[in-house]
């Protein structure tokens, strides 16, 4: 059974022929079902926990990157399958699951490839993409697995990654940031302005890519660390890998 | 130098805006461009980039080394220094290249650890002897 969870973005009215479109080709495709509409004063967890009680098994997120990231928490307690449509701009984590555009994804969803994804936990906060740490302006260190302490310059971009970044262009092997090789990577990225973001490649030699399975990231209080852009948390947070705990629906193009 | 194997193992990359403080451990390659210090450990290859600063003891199976190094340096294949290699510290490995400007201010010992023994002529040839006698024993018992 499927439940659709509309994002509130979708109730604005030039959303209205998309939505029209995708629910035409799910029902085409037999794979109709409950639809909700969220809203900021509908509380979703509760929505969802009583959806999962009624039965649910699979829930689609009709939305981006922030719709989603939303029910990440829920869908790894709960061990329901889940899936996207992205409507709309920002959707990143969309592309890396190899669903495309709109009406695409809803095939993808009828064709049901669903693949277990690693997720972060950062203190009690589940992430499938990544973690930013803001205002790094010193005194951020990085405690790796109980054995070394990573210091990173003032002026660093720090992000803790399972899927891949789409800014960066990395160095090295393209082995790096796979969500199903039950590992987070640190990376550290030296900020630049002016003439030589230009050059980005050049200055992508300097980043610091670093694998690990359990860290602990220790800073002054003014330090502001978000979750997949979205839960702000404050240090100390500690990071750790949970192998294998989303069931994704994904494309035949995912980018891992 | 590295000998490539066909899995794509994660490589670490500490780059040169990031210091390194403890034990690091990693089962990967490792590419070191920034500050480490405490001790770095690798089954797979090492790098360590000219500007690359490195206060601890290195273990790893093969490795490039272009920068500063003061500790210890313990290699189980390859080892190779470039014009640029400072190390200051024992160094022990299988094989050994270094470029002329390298600096090494320490021991060396590279190769296979199997040294002969010094015998004089007349025990040498005393033994031989012994052992041609026993060998005509055991043949003739083996006739009978």
């Amino acid at each position: 059974m499927y439940l659709y969870l509309y994002d509130s973005f979708l109730n604005q009215k030039k959303h209205a022929t998309v939505l029209a479109r995708i629910e035409t080709r799910l029902t085409d495709l037999g794979i109709g079902g409950k639809i909700f509409r969220l809203s900021p004063l509908r509380d979703t967890d509760e929505l969802l926990k009583e959806e999962i009680r009624n039965g649910v098994k699979t829930v689609i997120v009709v939305g981006n990157d922030k719709s989603l990231t939303q029910i990440i928490n829920l869908a790894a307690k709960f061990n329901i399958t889940i899936g996207i449509i992205p409507v709309g701009p920002d959707n990143k984590i969309a592309q890396l699951l190899g669903v495309g555009s709109t009406l695409a994804a809803c095939d993808i969803i009828a064709a049901r490839i669903i693949e277990k994804v690693d997720l972060g936990k950062a203190n009690e906060t589940y992430f499938i993409s990544n973690i930013t740490v803001a205002n790094n302006q010193g005194g951020v260190t990085i405690e790796c697995e109980d054995r070394y302490k990573i210091i990173p310059h003032r002026q660093n971009q720090i992000s803790i990654c399972n899927l891949k970044p789409i800014f960066a262009s990395l160095p090295g092997k393209t082995s790096y940031f796979n969500p199903q090789d039950g590992s987070l990577e640190i990376l550290i990225q030296p900020l630049v302005s002016g003439l030589f973001s230009i050059f980005k490649k050049a200055v992508s030699l300097n980043n610091s890519i670093i694998p690990f399975k359990k860290i602990a990231i220790k800073g002054k209080s003014s330090t502001t660390i978000y979750t997949d852009g979205q839960r702000v948390l404050k240090p100390p947070v500690n990071i750790e890998i949970i192998p294998k705990k989303l069931k994704i629906i994904v494309g035949k193009n995912r980018h891992f | 130098m590295f000998k490539k194997e066909p899995h794509d193992e994660i490589e670490t990359i500490i780059g040169p805006s990031v210091q390194v403080e403890g034990n690091f451990v990693a089962s990967g390659d490792v590419i070191i461009e920034g500050t480490v210090s405490g001790s770095v450990k690798t089954d797979r290859n090492l790098t360590i980039g000219k500007d690359a600063k490195i206060f601890a003891d290195i273990s790893a199976a093969n490795a490039l080394i272009a920068g500063e190094v003061q500790g210890d340096v313990k290699i189980q294949d390859s080892l190779q220094l470039t014009e640029t290699a400072k190390i200051f510290g024992d160094v022990k490995t299988r094989i050994i290249t270094i470029s002329s400007g390298a600096s090494l201010n320490g021991k060396c010992t590279a190769g296979e650890a199997n040294k002969s023994k010094f015998e004089k002529i007349d025990e040498r040839v005393k033994l031989e002897k012994a052992k041609n006698k026993s060998r005509e024993t055991e043949e003739t018992e083996l006739n009978k």
